[in-house]
């Protein structure tokens, strides 16, 4: 029995014995279940086992200061409104605000946190850690801790960008469809159900084999881009012209200048590989994000106060915009958290098969294929960018969870 | 009638909070209830005064999200504050039972009505499981269902709602407990249905000399059930009495506002002698998208400046005919007429001029009104969109349209809909419909939905705005009071079908087509002896379904001969 | 009974269609490309006398539409031709593979769906515990993680720090069933470990709106126990919505087994068509989408029937 094993026990049955006196049934059930599963872990796993507890535990410990400090933080910062939502939130969204406001720091200021280049090779290959890299060295000798802050750059980029356009033509199809009903409302929704009926990362992989080689061009890319923007504009078009030809004429005129500048736009930030990649999310995920739209949005058409206004002669755009949005915005925003959750997920594993974002960008999804090796000699580096990867999802989809639960009003 | 025997059920102080805006607030304020064996206790208010709360808290059990926080409930001797969850729970069913609003949402779907039944005998070990059963069929033949030796073995959606509802009651009598608490349990049903469920429970009641808690917001059904009424407001009881005194002779001014509530009355008015109808109906068919025919060939004229009261049970196509003429639903065969012209059957190919002429008010003013919009922007947006008015004349405009009904421009002006209460809502809604400065308004139910005091001042709004503008109703509703006090013409449905039409004076005078006939004596009324006085009139099997099965096709009144 | 063979079929045939709808756009996505298959497979430096005798070879002197039914008219007898990059016939590369990734979802799913049940209803009755939040937020934290970080960490710990499996699953045709079991024991268990999060979750929620019924009051008030207030009550009429989150969890399996194929170098369908997509071998993308898509939808289809087979209400019409 070491002094470290005896300390644990000491400490879990005291803090268990302290929780029983004072009441505390909830902290008490926790610790001591705790104590036993420790008893069996430390027959079976030995003190190594209950090392993991206990780093685990202090881990947790840490992030929970660290959430409690950040609510805090956020409520002395935030307008009355703002901090009365705020003191709601329970400390896993406190912990999930915590984390994306590190990554959108880190991603932000890359260039001036990172102590070295994305592609900089400055040791030999998998060196490890020393005073100069804080987590060693790469396949390639590149600092492992200067490509993880520009991976958050990249990745997280490239996610919301994919997220963005995946919302904005799904939303736009799901509002539309749940205003106008008919046979609009009824083509959407089959065409949604058919591209949902290939799973999302197998899609992803069928489009990228055709449009990943020689088709990853400037001008490919370009026409896709535009054809994307034209098509999620010709709903806004339809919302806002209705019947009128005129409407119509000028819309659409607009809608081709608005989305060949976006498309030059997107081009000179990202590369037409990435571009390529943010499509196929896109076109992957909006019919996901349709068809959550189209529920949310179908609850709000039934109301009275829809039929009022249609009554009065309104026209789409402004049901939409002064009637259902308003009162789905809640919901709505609770789904964007998700949707960016799956595109960020489903482009880490592109990029983790080698099929997303192209060396030598710094990428997350990528570092982990690139050091997959060093697993096998019990080295935790491909690990290190994984674990960002969850970290962030987890942190987006607290953040989630705490606003689902805020906008249904459950107290479940 | 009181029965001084035994104390039953003792309350004393009893306060109870719900969890609301992250605080715990009181709900229920401190009541006392005193119950003997064998007496049936009626509670009464409005909604909001706590009957339903202080129902469960009979049997010591309290939502998700209120909690009994003060004060004792003693049952036969027994503290239930005080009693831990088993103890509490061997009560329930057992010696305290249970019967819902909704019959068709309180029986679950995935089981067998009987099984339902026979639950609790089993899980007390009563009865044996065929023994249970055939305790089930008698209690269903004693509450006169048809086919009581089958219809346990249906499942909740192949039964009507009336029958469950009696099913339910026969549930609740399973163990042969001491209490039984009725929570509204015919408020969801129609009238004609109505009588035969409150025959039925107040037969069994008496049978097994069982007590009762009987909570409803209907004066005149307690007044035939209860032998006591307890007045509740707002979590307070107002007071307590026996029913005849209570009805006879009222004390607390509150009480004698719900009595009075009856009496409003507008002036009937006449068709003009010669005239073109402002609205026309013309031999309407309707059906929704892949459904049966909902209206069959309806007619009926609408005069300006009148109302034709539209009435009828649930499904009979009220509602659809106000659709068809709003152009929410394009008819299958047959037109809408306004002054005469036709009006374009689908309201997108109507005019702005067109649709401005004809309003509509809701029933749950709760989704008429859009929650995340000022009170301002809700009125102003029809008069900025049909006349075209900005700013300060839209301002002006707005509160002019407060002024008209009656609520305080500077106060509600930024306000949004949830923070009014439902009477406010319901004005806020007569105002929307008024901005468009129409000649017709439809109004759906508007009144159903609030507590007696509150709809008739909504209904003396509406009848001051008609006078003043001249404007026409068509008023949709089931509750034959409101037809008496508002219309001017009335329009009987059943089954998609008009059966009878004509002025108030006559329709209200017999004789009757035999539905209006059926329709008319089923209203319960004031009158304590009212359910027996029918039903000794009527006869047992002669109320309800069974009677408006039995409407005679050949009767020159439904043949048309006479219409 | 009659609606309900009516409402099945209805839904069968729908499946079909979207079947036949998804194999179009599996086999025109190709047509896509600039030039056509034989340009990508000889590339740029070749001559037109190569590429019209490789495009005779392959049938691409006839019309598009006339391609697509020859290449349906042999998916449905399993014959998807043959590699462009080996030559190999398609079906016998990936035939076996296919039955190997099976062979791990199934492994994964007998595991997954029994414990993710079990536990999705105990968490369901102990709601708002602090065993519920804990669940709550270690079920999070499972679905947010990325299948390849799960297996990374279970090699580490399971395979290189503690050695009880082996890291890489590789099979051998020789192999024991329980060799067998023992070697896809990671990959199966970092399935299990994503989906029964899922499932877990969303079992959990059924039944909690079910808890709102006035049904569940009712039965309440009649005196049931809590345990029998769930099990007799509210998982009768949770049945369609947990078949739902079943089905959806074994699609889910099946997309998320390609990760977990590359982690742990298992021979299955997944990693032929990651090869695949990296050496742009078009035949064998097209069949490994085919196949992937068909299992998703028969199990889409199979939880639909499912909910409709279990619907009182469509079981007992009045």
């Amino acid at each position: 029995m070491s002094v470290f094993v005896i300390l644990y026990y000491t400490l879990l049955l005291g803090a268990s014995c302290l929780a029983a006196y004072f009441n505390k049934r909830a902290a008490f059930l926790l610790l001591f279940s705790l104590t036993l599963v420790s008893f069996v872990l430390g027959i079976i796993g030995g003190v190594a086992a209950l090392r993991i507890v206990a780093i685990a535990a202090g881990l947790l410990a840490l992030s929970a200061m660290v959430a409690y400090a950040f609510r805090e933080f956020l409520i002395v910062i935030a307008s009355q409104n703002m901090a009365k939502e705020l003191r709601t939130a329970p400390l896993t969204a406190a912990f999930g605000m915590f984390v994306i406001f590190t990554v959108a720091i880190a991603g932000i200021f890359a260039p001036f946190i990172a102590p070295f280049g994305e592609a900089q090779v400055i040791s030999s290959a998998f060196a490890p850690a020393d005073e100069n890299m804080l987590l060693g060295a790469d396949q390639l000798g590149r600092d492992m801790f200067s490509r993880l802050v520009y991976g958050a750059r990249n990745t997280v980029a490239l996610a919301l960008m994919g997220t963005v356009l995946a919302f904005t033509l799904g939303a736009l199809a799901g509002l539309l469809a749940a205003t106008s009903g008919g046979w609009f409302d009824q083509v959407i929704a089959r065409t949604s159900d058919v591209i949902m009926s290939i799973p999302s990362l197998i899609f992803a992989l069928l489009m990228l084999s055709i449009f990943g080689g020689e088709l990853a061009n400037d001008t490919t890319s370009f026409y896709l881009l535009t054809g994307f923007a034209i098509l999620t504009g010709l709903l806004v078009v339809s919302a806002v012209s209705e019947r009128s030809v005129i409407g119509w004429l000028i819309g659409i005129t607009v809608l081709v200048g608005v989305a060949v500048v976006f498309a030059g736009a997107m081009l000179i930030i990202f590369n037409p590989s990435e571009i390529i990649l943010v499509l196929v999310v896109a076109v992957i995920y909006s019919p996901r994000v349709f068809r959550l739209t189209r529920a949310v949005a179908g609850n709000v058409v039934v109301m009275d106060y829809i039929e009022a206004a249609k009554l009065r002669g309104e026209r789409t755009w402004y049901l939409i915009r002064r009637e259902i949005l308003p009162n789905s915005t809640a919901p709505l925003v609770a789904e964007f958290g998700l949707e960016f959750c799956f595109v960020f997920l489903l482009i880490a594993g592109l990029s983790f098969l080698g099929l997303g974002i192209q060396p030598p960008t710094a990428d997350w999804g990528s570092m982990v294929r690139e050091n997959a090796t060093l697993i096998s000699f019990g080295d935790i580096t491909p690990l290190i960018p994984a674990a960002a990867i969850a970290l962030l999802t987890v942190a987006v989809n607290f953040v989630v969870d705490w606003m689902l639960y805020r906008s249904s009003g459950l107290k479940v | 009638m009181t029965k001084k025997k035994e104390v039953l059920l003792k309350i004393r102080d009893l306060k109870i909070q719900g969890y609301s805006d992250e605080t715990w607030i009181d709900i229920i304020k401190g009541v006392d209830l005193t119950l003997h064996r064998g007496e049936v206790m009626g509670l009464i208010g409005e909604s909001g005064a706590g009957k339903s709360t202080i129902g469960a808290a009979c049997m010591g059990y309290a939502r998700d999200g209120t909690r009994i926080s003060e004060g004792s409930i003693e049952f036969d001797g027994m503290e239930l504050t005080t009693a831990s969850e088993s103890e509490r729970r061997a009560l329930r069913g057992s010696r305290i039972a249970y019967v819902a609003q909704s019959a068709a949402a309180s029986f679950n779907p995935a089981h067998k009505i009987i099984d339902q039944h026979t639950e609790a005998p089993l899980q007390y070990r009563l009865k044996k499981r065929l023994e249970a059963q055939e305790d089930a069929m008698d209690l269903y033949e004693r509450l006169r269902l048809p086919n009581p030796q089958e219809i346990g073995f249906r499942y909740p959606h192949q039964v009507s709602g009336g029958q469950l509802q009696r099913a339910m009651t026969a549930m609740a009598m399973a163990c042969r407990p001491d209490l039984i608490i009725f929570d509204e349990p015919t408020t969801a049903l129609d009238v004609t249905t109505q009588i035969e469920v409150l025959a039925a429970i107040r037969d069994i009641v008496e049978q097994f000399n069982t007590a009762a808690i009987y909570i409803t917001h209907d004066l005149a059904v307690v007044a035939q059930m209860a032998d006591t009424i307890k007045v509740l407001l707002k979590g307070e009881e107002v007071e307590e009495a026996s029913t005849k005194e209570m009805l006879d002779n009222p004390k607390e001014d509150y009480t004698k506002s719900l009595w009075a509530v009856r009496s409003f009355e507008s002036p009937q008015r006449y068709r003009p002698k010669d005239g073109v109808p402002l609205i026309s109906v013309r031999n309407v068919d309707a059906a929704y998208t892949g459904g049966e025919k909902v209206l069959d060939d309806v007619s009926f004229d609408i005069y300006e400046g009148m109302t034709v009261a539209v009435v009828g049970e649930s499904g009979s196509g009220k509602s659809t005919t106000a659709r068809v003429i709003t152009g929410l639903l394009p008819p299958m065969k047959g037109e809408v007429l306004f002054k005469g012209k036709p009006f374009p059957a689908s309201y997108r190919d109507r005019t702005k001029d067109q649709l401005r002429q004809c309003q509509m008010i809701y029933q749950m003013a709760d989704t008429a009104l859009n929650p995340k919009v000022r009170i301002s922007e809700i009125i102003g947006r029809p008069a900025a969109f049909y006349s075209g008015l900005k700013g300060v004349a839209l301002k002006n405009r707005v509160d002019e349209l407060l002024d008209l009904i009656e609520l305080e421009p500077s106060q509600y002006y930024n306000r949004y809909p949830p923070e009014l209460s439902g009477g406010q809502k319901q004005r806020i809604g007569i105002a929307r419909a008024l901005a468009a400065e129409p000649t017709f308004i439809v109004c759906d139910e508007v009144t159903s939905a609030l507590d007696q005091l509150v709809a008739e001042g909504i209904l003396r709004l509406l009848d001051r705005l008609q006078n003043e503008m001249n404007l026409a109703y068509m008023f949709i509703t089931h509750d034959l009071a409101t037809v008496r006090s508002i219309a001017d013409e009335v329009v009987v449905m059943q089954h998609g079908k008009v059966v009878e039409q004509g002025p108030k004076d006559e329709m209200f005078k017999p004789p009757h087509h035999p539905y209006t006939d059926l329709l008319l004596s089923s209203v319960p009324e004031m009158d304590p002896n009212w359910l027996t006085t029918l039903l000794e009139e009527r006869g047992v099997d002669n109320v309800g379904d069974a009677a408006s099965a039995r409407i005679d096709p050949n009767d020159p009144k439904v043949t048309g001969a006479n219409a | 009974m009659g609606d309900i063979l009516g409402l099945v079929a209805k839904r069968l045939g729908l499946g079909l269609i979207i079947l036949l709808v998804i194999s179009v756009i599996i086999f025109f996505m190709v047509e896509l490309l600039p030039g056509d298959i034989a340009q990508a497979v000889l590339g740029q430096g070749a001559t037109p006398e190569n590429l019209a005798a490789l495009r005779k070879e392959m049938g691409l002197d006839q019309p598009a539409v006339v391609r697509y039914l020859g290449w349906l008219k042999g998916a449905v007898v399993f014959d998807f031709g043959n590699s462009i990059v080996t030559g190999a016939s398609v079906s016998e590369t990936i035939g076996e593979r296919f039955a190997n990734t099976l062979f791990l979802a199934t492994y994964a799913a007998v595991i997954a769906v029994p414990v993710s049940i079990v536990l999705g209803v105990l968490v369901a009755l102990l709601r708002n515990s602090i065993f519920d939040r804990v669940a709550n937020v270690a079920t999070l934290t499972s679905i947010s993680s990325p299948e390849f970080f799960l297996g990374y960490i279970l090699i580490l710990y399971f395979a290189v720090n503690w050695g009880m499996f082996p890291a890489i699953a590789s099979l051998r045709a020789d192999m024991s069933f329980v060799d067998l079991l023992h070697r896809t024991f990671l990959p199966a268990l970092t399935l299990v470990l994503v989906v029964t999060a899922h499932m877990m979750r969303m079992t959990r929620a059924a039944i909690i709106n079910l808890l709102a019924s006035p049904y569940i009051e009712m039965a309440r008030l009649k005196g049931t126990p809590p345990w029998k207030v769930i099990v007799r009550h509210a998982l009768p009429n949770a049945w369609a919505p947990i078949i739902n989150v079943v089905a959806l969890n074994l699609a889910y399996l099946i997309t998320g087994v390609v990760l977990v194929e590359v982690v742990f170098v298992y021979p299955g369908i997944g990693q032929a068509l990651v090869d695949a997509v990296s050496k742009r071998d078009f035949p064998v993308v097209q069949a490994c989408c085919l196949i992937f898509a068909a299992t998703f939808i028969l199990l889409n289809l199979a939880a639909d029937v499912g909910a409709i087979l279990t619907n009182p209400r469509l079981r007992h019409p009045k």
